[in-house]
């Protein structure tokens, strides 16, 4: 039972991360592999004021936003200045910069060592270290992720940014602040993937840099294109198959050695074959072979 | 006398870079996109010549070539499943780079699955302290490097110059939809494209697991210096690849004797950053960013 609680926590952790790029990545139209650098900076603020400085969550999770999203503004507004796919490979340099940060600056973040005994939150004296507190507290923030994300892609700004993912310069043509626009959905995107980050120092307690690798940000990145660009819904569905999948193996008699291997390798079939067909997400995937079998 | 040394291992380095860049620009020369899946084909190299000399126990010289040929078909694999039929249907170049990443993933947790994530070790000779030249050392298996590295540069350079498919590839490359009407099967040459690239990248794959040793996830990092390096040089500029290559070599030898080796990374991509932003063209001044109409 905790250890399906633990599938449900991480379902969380996981639909918050591909939901916030979604917003850059879906509505925008800016593929990052930074993801899961921004995740790791959530992360180590969180749990270096936690152990340094004895913060609670509640001060720490504004303190990792903000530090997030101020790293994102100043990356953007260099990074921004490329297109499509020179953008991806200096959102790739960024993670690497990130991840070498956590893995290198000891004084700091301990390197390899990772940052350990990180305590719990609590919330009014009310100590969160039961499993299934966690999860309510992680659907919590997922509502409220959910909420704020598809709020913005009905607003004016998020037709805006899906017009300037249709076409740039037609929108910059009709009055659109278009370098603007992309800045603000990179650092909103950011500043959310810090949520995650900070929920998970508390949740495993322990972190280290192999959790935030380029591994992890191509993961999320196919979280999104598999459940399909802008498609909040699609993320969350997405998030909960790749995570039980490897669980699925393991049910089917698959040893744990292989089992790891086999659900990237599985992952990133699913990402080229919806790739090569053109279609948004699985969903259409499917249709597309259901029609043709009828 | 480290100055000589540093001055030997950063020329060691920017041979293999040049190499890799070499590999992967005839790739991205024909078709525009980044071919990530180049990685795993770097590592697949290493670790076919692997399979074949150890676990079939081959001799290493037949071992090596039919890695080399095995691996660059497996690059022309990849082309003719996989990209071909992207290209039927006109996606835009960054759908082609997020398919390459999902099939690197494949092909590296394969390697992963069949072999183990451990460190293998593909040289059989003694560890030697090697030649010593003007105080410094230098080993064989590197020496070896840097004079393949130059030979098959200046090669696929006077290849892509004076041969016939050469310079159909360099037409492909200025402009697709002209050689068809021209009758130049273009699926054809960027097939050769394919297959030419994948073979260097073994070699590159063969010879850096040999100076040090592989693990399934080294031809990502080493493919990334490539990149690096073909964007710093520009793209088809001969002497853009080797000052490119010279610069990164220089950067990480430098950081890693100045600073510390671990910075080595980073230094690299700080890099390649700054020349996208502030010299999007590269060394060369050549197209390399797409210009917005």
């Amino acid at each position: 039972m905790e250890y399906i609680l633990h599938l449900f926590i991480l379902i969380c952790f996981y639909t918050l991360l591909s939901q916030s790029l979604n917003l850059s990545a879906g509505f925008t139209g800016l593929i990052s592999l930074a993801h899961a650098g921004f995740y790791g900076v959530g992360a180590y603020t969180t749990a270096i004021l936690a152990t340094q400085f004895g913060f609670s969550f509640w001060l720490n999770l504004p303190i990792a936003m903000s530090i997030s999203g101020v790293i994102a503004l100043i990356v953007s507004l260099i990074a921004l200045r490329t297109v499509d796919d020179y953008f991806i490979i200096c959102t790739l340099g960024i993670q690497v910069i990130l991840f070498s940060i956590m893995n290198n600056w000891m004084d700091l973040t301990r390197g390899p060592l990772g940052i350990p005994s990180i305590p719990s939150i609590s919330f009014f004296g009310l100590v969160i270290d039961s499993k299934i507190t966690f999860l309510l507290l992680s659907l919590f923030m997922v509502m409220f992720v959910w909420f704020v994300l598809s709020n913005i892609s009905k607003s004016g700004f998020g037709k805006t940014l899906q017009a300037i993912s249709e076409d740039e310069i037609y929108s910059q043509s009709i009055g659109k602040n278009v370098y603007k626009s992309k800045i603000i959905s990179f650092v909103i995107s950011a500043i959310l993937a810090a949520i995650p980050g900070a929920l998970y120092a508390h949740y495993i307690s322990y972190i280290d840099p192999t959790s935030f690798t380029v591994n992890e940000s191509i993961f999320i990145l196919s979280i999104v294109i598999i459940g399909g660009l802008r498609s909040l819904k699609g993320s969350f569905f997405a998030s909960a198959f790749l995570v039980l999948l490897p669980e699925a193996l393991r049910f089917v008699g698959m040893p744990d050695s292989i089992a790891a291997n086999m659900r990237q390798i599985i992952y990133g079939l699913i990402l080229v074959l919806v790739m090569m067909t053109g279609k948004n997400g699985v969903k259409d995937f499917f249709a597309v072979i259901w029609k043709k079998v009828n | 006398m480290y100055s000589f040394q540093i001055l030997l291992n950063i020329f060691f380095s920017s041979s293999i870079f040049l190499l890799i860049a070499t590999s992967f620009s005839i790739i991205y020369f024909s078709t525009r996109f980044f071919h990530i899946v180049h990685a795993a084909i770097i590592t697949a190299g290493a670790y076919f010549a692997f399979l074949f000399a150890f676990k079939m126990a081959l001799p290493l010289p037949l071992a090596i070539v039919l890695a080399v040929v095995t691996t660059s078909i497996l690059g022309m694999l990849s082309e003719v499943l996989v990209y071909r039929q992207m290209r039927k249907r006109n996606f835009p170049t960054l759908a082609y780079l997020i398919t390459s990443l999902g099939l690197y993933i494949v092909l590296q947790n394969i390697i992963s699955l069949y072999f183990g994530d451990d460190t293998k070790v593909l040289n059989t000779t003694e560890v030697t302290v090697g030649h010593q030249i003007f105080g410094a050392y230098i080993t064989t298996v590197q020496m070896v490097t840097v004079f393949v590295s130059i030979a098959l540069f200046i090669a696929t350079k006077l290849f892509l110059h004076f041969a016939k498919v050469g310079k159909s590839i360099r037409a492909v490359a200025s402009n697709l939809k002209l050689c068809d009407i021209y009758g130049i099967n273009s699926n054809r040459i960027i097939l050769i494209a394919f297959g030419i690239g994948s073979a260097l990248a073994a070699i590159a794959g063969i010879l850096s697991a040999m100076d040090t040793n592989m693990t399934p996830t080294f031809g990502f990092n080493l493919l990334l210096y490539g990149v690096v390096v073909m964007i710093i040089g520009g793209i088809g500029s001969t002497r853009g690849l080797i000052a490119g290559s010279l610069v990164v070599a220089a950067a990480q030898h430098l950081s890693a004797y100045y600073i510390d080796t671990k910075w080595m990374d980073a230094i690299t991509y700080v890099i390649l950053i700054s020349f996208l932003i502030w010299k999007p063209l590269g060394f060369s001044g050549k197209q390399l960013k797409k210009i917005e109409v």
